[in-house]
């Protein structure tokens, strides 16, 4: 699956090279053309040495397997690793500003898989930009965009070495037998309208590592909008809060009151960019999670 | 009486679905069992504080909705005059969209900025309306709900991209319209914001008449037509911000029913006003009941309900009357 995306880039830089390199208009620029495309325009499988990366998930990655020296653009949300924050940012991820990303002189811009991208990744193609779109929702994407970006940027083995480091230990904490009693816990992205984790984001993947179980594991996506009612009748033992509703003041109003956690403030409140998206520390935010829920049950 | 008659069935049976149907898989002998006060405190929960708050709030809501669309289409005699065509709609998304984006959180904090939007566009609207310092000239209150809503958007867009997203998505969920807020105080504080103004309204349903015949002809049939016109506007615009509050905003309801009832009624406002408020009320209570079950446990926004019922259904009315 890789190798095949690796190959197609490739091809793409071949014919972008020879657009590029067939439309010399003076003989100055001819010789200025040459000279750039000898450079620009890599053999197969060369590495990128300029990326930009359009997701906080994505920037984060790139780091880990080494190649942040090669990032030279960022979203306003990158985070983690503090060194991200030194690479200029160039704003929003989604439907980015296509100018401030080509200013970043860029040879790859790796963009969030998303509809909101699709033209803006056209338009970098358009300017003889290599785009590539990965979409990390869930634990294993991690391993998977390791090996894909080690590719890219030329540090294979490091990536490899990293990517099979996370899967062994995903693997080993995935054997691990689940505790009989399980807490039931509630994932609330929003309070009005409620808006639930299901089992299709990797928040309650880490939630089932850490030996509790999503009360809305029915629910295929990612998220989903439910209702009190129903919430009340699943009726979970905590409610486990992350990013945008980590102030509970939400939790007095009267129609939240009908779920016992809720009026009983079983909160959990856990906050940092590991539950914000999947990255290599996931498992530490496993055991943060572990140790949070072991806390509120005491 | 028949009509009447058909009218109460339809407002008693949406309400009663409204409390008997939910995600909730509860059989009807244990719904009524948990209004007693009676079975485990989750169920009675369920039923007491959540269920049959929320079916009176959609009704009161779609039922007041309904007598300002029938107000406001009176008040500046256009046919497409919706309780959200003066500028309010556009105000309260403004105020909930400058909640988040100025980081404003407390329990009250959106509802009470979207009604507080609301207020401020209704008043710039009445303003510009307001001309030779006496004069309410229906025209301009209707180009300047338009100018209004066309500013308030371009803030809102303005705030939107500047500001970080997933709240911000989530805020305009919230102004979609719904009922997930309900409880016996969102309903007690529309109650308090809602009876007055109907009242009053139909206390002017005789005058109503008279103003949909045109302001000329209302004044020599002894309309008091500049007194009338400012407490129709005032009072349509407190009921639509209360509804604002409590429940987003839910189009179409406000539209279509009184076009609806006035088809099959005719355009006596003493009737009117009544016979649009049960309708309405029916058809929201009704539309959010199948709103939160129908794709349980997954939730719908009810305006795309209340529209999937009533655009066929207004659809053979409109043929049926023009034939």
């Amino acid at each position: 699956m890789e190798q095949r995306a690796i190959r197609r880039f490739n091809l793409r830089i071949r014919e972008v090279g020879r657009v590029f390199c067939s439309r010399p208009t003076s003989v100055t620029a001819l010789g200025v053309l040459a000279l750039a495309c000898a450079g620009s325009v890599p053999e197969r499988g060369a590495p990128h040495e300029r990326v930009v990366s359009l997701a906080p998930s994505i920037t984060e990655l790139l780091f880990s397997v080494g190649a942040g020296s090669a990032v030279v653009g960022r979203t306003r949300w990158a985070s983690d690793p503090p060194e991200a924050l030194a690479v200029p940012s160039v704003g929003d991820g989604l439907n980015p500003n296509v100018e401030a990303v080509a200013a970043r002189r860029p040879d790859l811009v790796i963009l969030y898989d998303s509809p909101a991208n699709a033209g803006p990744a056209a338009q970098l193609r358009q300017l003889g930009i290599e785009t590539a779109v990965f979409r990390m929702d869930r634990l294993d994407d991690v391993a998977r965009g390791a090996r894909l970006f080690g590719a890219l940027i030329g540090v294979s083995d490091v990536a490899e070495e990293v990517a099979a480091r996370f899967s062994a230990a995903l693997d080993s904490a995935r054997r691990v037998p689940r505790p009989t009693d399980r807490p039931r816990v509630l994932i609330l992205a929003w309070d009005q309208p409620p808006i639930v984790i299901g089992a299709g984001s990797f928040q309650s993947e880490l939630l089932d590592l850490a030996g509790a179980e999503n009360v809305f594991a029915d629910l295929a996506g990612p998220s989903g909008q439910v209702t009190i009612e129903i919430i009340a009748e699943r009726n979970p033992d905590f409610v486990l809060l992350t990013g945008g509703v980590s102030d509970p003041s939400w939790g007095s109003r009267p129609e939240w009151q009908a779920v016992p956690a809720v009026r009983q403030r079983r909160f959990v409140i856990v906050d940092g960019s590991e539950f914000s998206y999947p990255s290599l520390r996931a498992l530490t935010a496993v055991r943060r999670l572990r140790q949070a829920l072991a806390e509120a049950r005491e | 009486m028949i009509r009447w008659s058909a009218l109460g069935i339809a407002a008693f049976a949406a309400l009663a679905i409204g409390v008997l149907v939910g995600p909730a898989h509860l059989p009807p002998g244990t719904v009524w069992h948990a209004v007693l006060g009676r079975g485990d405190d989750v169920t009675v929960a369920i039923v007491r504080d959540l269920r049959i708050p929320r079916a009176v709030l959609a009704f009161s809501v779609g039922g007041s909705l309904a007598v300002t669309g029938a107000v406001l289409q009176a008040l500046v005699r256009n046919p497409l005059a919706d309780p959200y065509l003066l500028g309010l709609s556009g105000g309260a998304g403004l105020g909930a969209v400058g909640a988040i984006a100025l980081g404003l959180s407390g329990t009250w904090a959106l509802p009470a900025a979207a009604a507080f939007g609301a207020l401020g566009a209704i008043i710039l609207v009445y303003r510009l309306a307001i001309v030779a310092g006496a004069v309410l000239d229906t025209r301009i209150l209707l180009l300047g709900g338009v100018v209004v809503s066309a500013f308030t958007s371009a803030i809102v867009g303005a705030i939107m991209a500047l500001s970080p997203a997933e709240q911000l998505r989530n805020a305009l969920l919230w102004l979609l319209g719904g009922f997930d807020g309900a409880s016996w105080l969102t309903l007690t504080v529309f109650a308090a914001y809602a009876v007055f103004p109907l009242a009053l309204l139909y206390r002017a349903s005789r005058q109503l008449d008279l103003l949909s015949l045109g302001e000329e002809p209302a004044a020599y049939l002894g309309a008091d037509v500049e007194p009338l016109k400012r407490l129709l506007y005032v009072m349509a615009s407190v009921l639509t911000a209360a509804a604002v509050a409590v429940s987003g905003i839910i189009g179409f309801v406000g539209l279509v029913v009184p076009h609806a009832i006035r088809m099959l009624w005719g355009h006596t406002h003493r009737a009117l006003l009544p016979a649009a408020f049960l309708l309405g009320g029916s058809l929201l209570a009704g539309a959010d009941a199948l709103a939160r079950t129908v794709f349980a446990p997954l939730t719908l926004p009810v305006g795309v309900v209340t529209a999937v019922i009533g655009v066929p259904v207004f659809a053979v009315l409109v043929r049926r009357w023009a034939s």
